[in-house]
């Protein structure tokens, strides 16, 4: 039993250090993408998919940690990303990001 | 009493915040501000006659103990230098309206103007280097603030230069601080103080020294890194001009005086070798500068560099005397600085035109301004019995004691040079052939122009004239600084 | 080419700036002994304006909000200096801070501390300077057009 207990432990933190090189890698990939990016829009969903990542970061760095305390910050790098997606959408649209006056 | 030691902080602050309610009424703000600076400058002063009778007032913020709380030491060094920004800053505020226009005082003039000497005042009176960097950046915000004031296109292109230059060097800044943290545990002054002297490997605080000269330097324009100074301190207002440079670099200044003595001193052969040549290389590149321009605001500009080389020069020395002549002549630099950035101000707005080759003459029609000009460029240069004289006998002295002719021969020619280039300024612009005055209505404001200037400079004339009742002062100051363990009993208390 | 329309922006706006809103008020309680406090609680209500700002156009939401935020810049530093002051009539340290347990009629017993006061002003502050300086370069776009 103990035995087995052992694995799963080290099972969990083999796959979270696998995933956090993953995900890490695939950040630096879309930072290529971001600078580079023939357009704008390609720039914009590069962004977008780096926050993702780095929500997906810190969630596998709460788990390798054994805590709670990033669960914040996560909820917190999620909304600053919506809201930033937002602005970036609205501007490829329309230009603007706030109106002045709308219909 | 401790609280002391925060009110030359809280009262500008609390005036900046109350002055930026009500900013659109210029002419309420105009006469509060002046109020405030002066009941400040008072207040400032009484604490400091309560420093020099009874020692340091040592202020743990929020009852935090020493090394664990963020500490304010207003120790007699901080307390002088505090003191003769207070000077300055009430100086300024009677300038201010005479030189901005409506739309910049409106603009929160004044709300920067108090942020940036609490900021100031901050530095020099805070015990914790991270607190140190927290100042600094409150008075760069003001600064920006200011720099940014009435938004003329070259204003713009020379704001986006120091502000680059200013994030940098703060990025550098917490990085460095990190590195000190990391090595000996602890941000605050006293206790580095303490710990460095256990340390075991002396070579990577010799090197923490160095990045922290280095981010000190930046701000106060040593030799390689004065490059981004002369041109955005003069493309603002004189006012702000006046502020940025009788304050700012002498931040910097008192930021490697306070470090140096107290913390970084285990290898001074190495450190204080480099000061001596940066200081010779910077008092001459400085001199140059002044001499190659015929824009009136870029040689008083100029002329800032080659008094931070005094000042590093006297640091470099390090014995008793030198450390007394460079606290002389930051004190004096303050006040003179300040003086002469308003001057030329005045001197630019009564010709019409910055550029020296244009103006003549100019001393018939406003005498009092060009004779106080020529008062300032004798104080400047050093000439006796002002008190640009005493600040550099002492420096000299401290030289000749220790064998470094070199610097002092340096020092000799680049005074003689800084004398040349204000005279320079005399001669063309205000001696000459009676010329039509260009704007005769202009008469009348200059004179209110100048006698905020006048009071610096009977302050500065004071300080040479009186300089046998400020030596001890100032003596004292040296030696405590020599022996930092004053300063480290006093803080932790032990 | 049809007209382009906001019509999925505006309608989970409504909803998700309440959520916004509430989280920062957590955030800004949470502020007193875990990660938290009036500078990020201040950013998350700024983020919910931003977004409403988005949705609805400058004009309507100045109806809607009817603040200017640069003032609520001084209003914030003051409660935080005031807070500072304050504990100069006790006679205590500068920026000295305390604490006590009070019965309210909703939420029990609950700690209460002068700290609190302090982050509102930061609170304000932040939210006032952040809005200012999107306001700000949003306008300029809208002026040049």
């Amino acid at each position: 039993m103990e035995q087995i207990l052992d694995v799963t432990q080290s099972l969990i933190e083999y796959t979270t250090l696998i995933c956090i090189t993953g995900v890490a890698a695939s950040v630096i990939i879309l930072l290529y993408r971001a600078i580079k990016g023939p357009t704008n829009p390609d720039r914009a969903v590069a962004l977008d998919i780096i926050g993702i990542n780095l929500m997906a970061l810190a969630g596998l760095i709460a788990i390798l940690l054994v805590t709670t305390k990033f669960n914040d910050v996560i909820l917190l790098i999620g909304i600053l990303l919506f809201i930033g997606t937002v602005a970036l959408a609205k501007f490829l649209e329309k230009g603007v990001i706030i109106e002045r006056d709308m219909d | 009493m401790s609280n002391l030691a925060a009110l030359p902080i809280i009262l500008p602050l609390l005036a900046g915040i109350v002055v930026a309610f009500i900013h659109k009424k210029t002419k309420i703000v105009r006469i509060l501000s002046q109020v405030i600076s002066v009941v400040n400058l008072i207040a400032v002063a009484w604490v400091f006659l309560q420093v020099q009778q009874n020692g340091s007032i040592i202020l743990e913020t929020g009852g935090w103990a020493a090394p664990y709380g963020i500490i304010l030491v207003g120790d007699l060094l901080s307390m002088t230098l505090v003191l003769t920004t207070n000077i300055i800053a009430v100086a300024c505020v009677f300038f201010a309206p005479q030189s901005l226009s409506k739309h910049q005082e409106e603009y929160y003039f004044y709300s920067f103007f108090f942020l940036l000497v609490a900021g100031v005042s901050g530095a020099f009176l805070t015990g914790d280097l991270f607190n140190l960097f927290v100042f600094f950046e409150v008075l760069l915000m003001a600064s920006y603030g200011l720099i940014v004031l009435g938004n003329g296109k070259v204003q713009l292109r020379e704001s986006i230069k120091y502000v680059l230059i200013n994030l940098f060097s703060s990025m550098l800044f917490v990085t460095t601080i990190a590195f000190l943290y990391s090595v000996v545990g602890t941000v605050n002054m006293a206790q580095i103080a303490v710990r460095v002297q256990e340390v075991e490997q002396q070579g990577i605080l010799t090197t923490i020294g160095i990045l922290f000269f280095f981010v000190f330097a930046t701000k106060a324009a040593v030799f390689p890194l004065y490059y981004w100074l002369p041109r955005p301190y003069i493309s603002p207002n004189p006012v702000v001009s006046a502020l940025f440079g009788a304050l700012l670099t002498k931040v910097g200044i008192y930021s490697i005086l306070r470090t140096f003595t107290l913390m970084f001193n285990q290898d001074v052969q190495l450190t204080h070798t480099l000061f001596i040549y940066l200081a010779a290389l910077t008092m001459l590149f400085g001199v140059i500068g002044a001499l190659s321009t015929h824009n009136v605001k870029l040689i008083i500009a100029y002329n800032i560099i080659p008094a931070v080389g005094f000042m590093l020069m006297g640091i470099g020395i390090f014995s008793e005397v030198s450390i007394s002549g460079t606290i002389y002549y930051l004190v004096h630099d303050m006040i003179i600085k300040g003086a002469l950035f308003l001057l030329v101000g005045a001197l630019v707005y009564v010709a019409g035109t910055s550029d020296l080759r244009k103006m003549g003459g100019l001393i018939h029609h406003h005498p009092v301004l060009g004779w106080m000009f020529f008062m300032a460029s004798l104080v400047l240069a050093g000439i006796p019995p002002f008190s640009g004289f005493i600040g550099k006998l002492l420096l000299l002295r401290g030289g000749l004691a220790q064998d470094e002719l070199m610097i002092v021969i340096v020092a000799l020619i680049s005074s003689l040079l800084i004398l040349f280039s204000m005279i320079r300024i005399f001669i063309r612009g205000f001696w000459g052939e009676k010329t039509e005055n260009p704007y005769p209505e202009r008469k009348r404001k200059a004179a209110k122009m100048a006698w905020p200037v006048a009071i610096l400079l009977s302050f500065s004339v004071l300080l040479g004239v009186g300089a046998e009742w400020f030596y001890p002062t100032i003596q004292s100051i040296a030696e405590y600084l020599m022996d930092p363990q004053i300063y480290i009993d006093s803080v932790l208390k032990e | 080419m049809t007209r382009t329309n906001d019509i999925i922006l505006r309608t989970t706006t409504t909803l998700i700036a309440f959520i916004l809103l509430g989280f920062s008020i957590y955030l800004f309680f949470a502020g007193h002994n875990k990660p938290g406090g009036g500078f990020i609680g201040g950013l998350m209500t700024s983020a919910a304006f931003v977004l409403m700002y988005m949705a609805y156009g400058f004009r309507s939401l100045q109806k809607i909000l009817p603040i200017n935020f640069r003032f609520v810049i001084p209003v914030g530093l003051i409660i935080a200096v005031a807070t500072g002051i304050g504990s100069f009539i006790f006679g205590e340290p500068f920026l000295s801070q305390t604490f006590a347990y009070f019965q309210l009629p909703v939420l029990g017993k609950t700690e209460l501390a002068t700290a609190l006061l302090f982050d509102l002003g930061v609170y304000l502050t932040v939210i006032g300077v952040t809005m200012t300086i999107i306001l700000t370069i949003a306008n300029d776009r809208g002026e040049e057009r």
